[in-house]
């Protein structure tokens, strides 16, 4: 792979099986083989092709159900394609829901320490970062209260503390920053500005068209399963914006 | 395969939390707490103690003793399994939402299933101390019987781990399959009381080598058997070779499956 590409989505296919009623015993199994009528296929990613060069900030925009979270999923290696292929190079961080692994009994600084772990982080790199978490995150004396004693805000606050402090090459940020009081999401804002004057390479899906003419250089429309426009962030965004009034 | 071993070396921050969490949450919320480690199999080798020894009159010599070098290694084996069969639906909620190698799941199971063996060995060697058999020289085998049970369970974990996302009913089977394994295995009974036409299911079982092992090391305190010990080692590494194979085939599926 050329180095001058982070990302490489090469004419992906992604098709999910819908059971509607759904057979994890052997017994069903067996008696879906006789009855194979209960299962719908969705196509939902049809032929992407997309590559990313690095420090892009790209944004994926869209309808609901248009293929951006999959695409995000597959790019993370939480799902694998169908057909096509895709390849990234160096460390990626994904926040597709923040403080996935949070354990609620712990306090926030043991969480700190068990949220980076999944990011591959090391203990001697976590600790090097611990403070720069803990200060992004305004909870002060709270860290070391139980994660469940937080509200939704200060819950959120910590999550995306310690994923933007990972230090990945790149990012793959899902509609996530809608929590948070506004003095928290413009920091979040400008922390994403740092980390891409820095030359990491940035995925978004977001609904917020303001945030997109903030933040990307490049919008990529998803519709339907398949890319309706990819350019520069103004065209696409507008474009976008017509049709969909 | 060089990529396995660096992505696993990469996350070892995330293997080590995990068998912290594993060995730390298990007695979390019990009155007794570690105290159980020690009491459950104390209380088990009484059962069988009770049961074998003065109801069935087994002739065996220290049979207290007999049956401690045979239950413990077991309860390793058979715990870590059976948790493996639950570990991805229980983590299936982080599992579909951030990429971290999943294999850490069932290694980490096995894992922190060893160090609570490791802990339990001082049972083993409470018995034969204050039994009157003492130590033997032999002991120095146990690390060797160790990394031959490890790596067998690796491979057997990655296996049964990765099927059970798929067939949930495996959870339900490997209680029964351990059952029928525990007496397939020379642990309550000694193998030369086994008429010779069933000997070929010992045989078979590698489980027979392992406690056997542990039994010559504490018991017996005769030398172990080790080119058995290492062939099943070999046999071990080419099963966590396959185990791995069918683990990465399947794993790709396991966001859409849970």
């Amino acid at each position: 792979m050329s180095k001058e590409y982070k990302i490489i989505v090469d004419d992906v296919y992604k098709t999910f099986n819908v059971y509607l009623d759904k057979a994890n015993t052997i017994k069903e199994k067996l008696l879906f083989l006789f009855s194979r009528n209960k299962k719908e296929k969705r196509e939902v990613l049809k032929g992407i092709n997309l590559k990313v060069k690095k420090g892009e900030v790209v944004a994926l925009i869209g309808t609901n159900g248009s293929g951006k979270s999959t695409l995000l999923k597959l790019m993370t290696k939480i799902i694998y394609p169908n057909k096509g292929k895709i390849t990234t190079e160096g460390k990626l961080t994904s926040l597709l829901e923040l403080g996935a692994g949070f354990h609620p009994d712990f306090s926030g600084r043991e969480n700190i320490y068990f949220n980076a772990s999944i990011f591959g982080l090391t203990k001697k790199e976590i600790d090097k970062r611990l403070d720069d978490i803990i200060e992004f995150s305004e909870l002060g004396p709270y860290i070391d209260n139980p994660v469940r004693t937080y509200s939704s805000g200060m819950y959120m606050r910590l999550a995306f503390s310690v994923a933007i402090n990972v230090d990945a090459d790149i990012l793959l940020i899902d509609e996530i920053l809608s929590v948070g009081d506004e003095h928290f999401q413009n920091k979040c804002y400008e922390k994403m500005r740092d980390l891409k004057s820095q030359g990491k390479t940035m995925v978004f899906v977001t609904h917020s068209m303001q945030t997109v003419k903030q933040l990307c250089d490049r919008a990529v429309w998803l519709c339907d399963g398949t890319i309706k426009m990819d350019g520069p962030t103004e065209e696409v965004v507008d474009e976008y914006i017509k049709e969909t009034k | 395969m060089i990529n396995v071993f660096k992505n696993l070396y990469n996350y070892r921050e995330l293997l080590k939390t995990n068998v912290k969490k594993e060995i730390r949450g298990k007695y979390k919320n019990s009155f007794l707490g570690v105290l159980w480690s020690f009491l459950n199999p104390l209380l088990q080798i009484l059962v069988y103690a009770i049961v074998f020894q003065m109801i069935l009159k087994n002739p065996q010599e220290d049979y207290a003793i007999f049956i401690c070098c045979g239950l413990i290694p077991w309860t390793f084996f058979s715990s870590a399994i059976s948790r493996s069969a639950f570990t991805m639906v229980e983590n299936g909620n982080i599992l579909k939402k951030v990429y971290f190698p999943r294999e850490i799941l069932p290694i980490s199971i096995v894992t922190s299933e060893a160090v609570n063996f490791l802990i339990s060995t001082i049972i083993i060697i409470a018995f034969v101390v204050f039994g009157g058999l003492g130590i033997s020289k032999y002991i120095v085998f146990y690390p060797l019987v160790l990394l031959a049970q490890y790596l067998l369970l690796i491979a057997i974990s990655l296996i049964v781990s990765s099927i059970s996302v798929y067939v949930r009913d495996l959870q339900h089977l490997i209680g029964v399959a351990l059952q029928l394994l525990f007496y397939a295995t020379p642990i309550v009974y000694s193998a030369d009381t086994i008429p010779a036409n069933f000997q070929w299911i010992l045989k078979l079982n590698p489980m027979t080598y392992i406690i056997e092992a542990y039994r010559d090391m504490f018991y017996t305190q005769t030398m172990v058997d080790v080119p058995a010990l290492l062939i099943l080692i070999a046999i071990s590494l080419i099963g966590c070779v396959i185990g791995y194979l069918i683990f990465n085939k399947l794993q790709k599926g396991f966001a859409e499956q849970l």
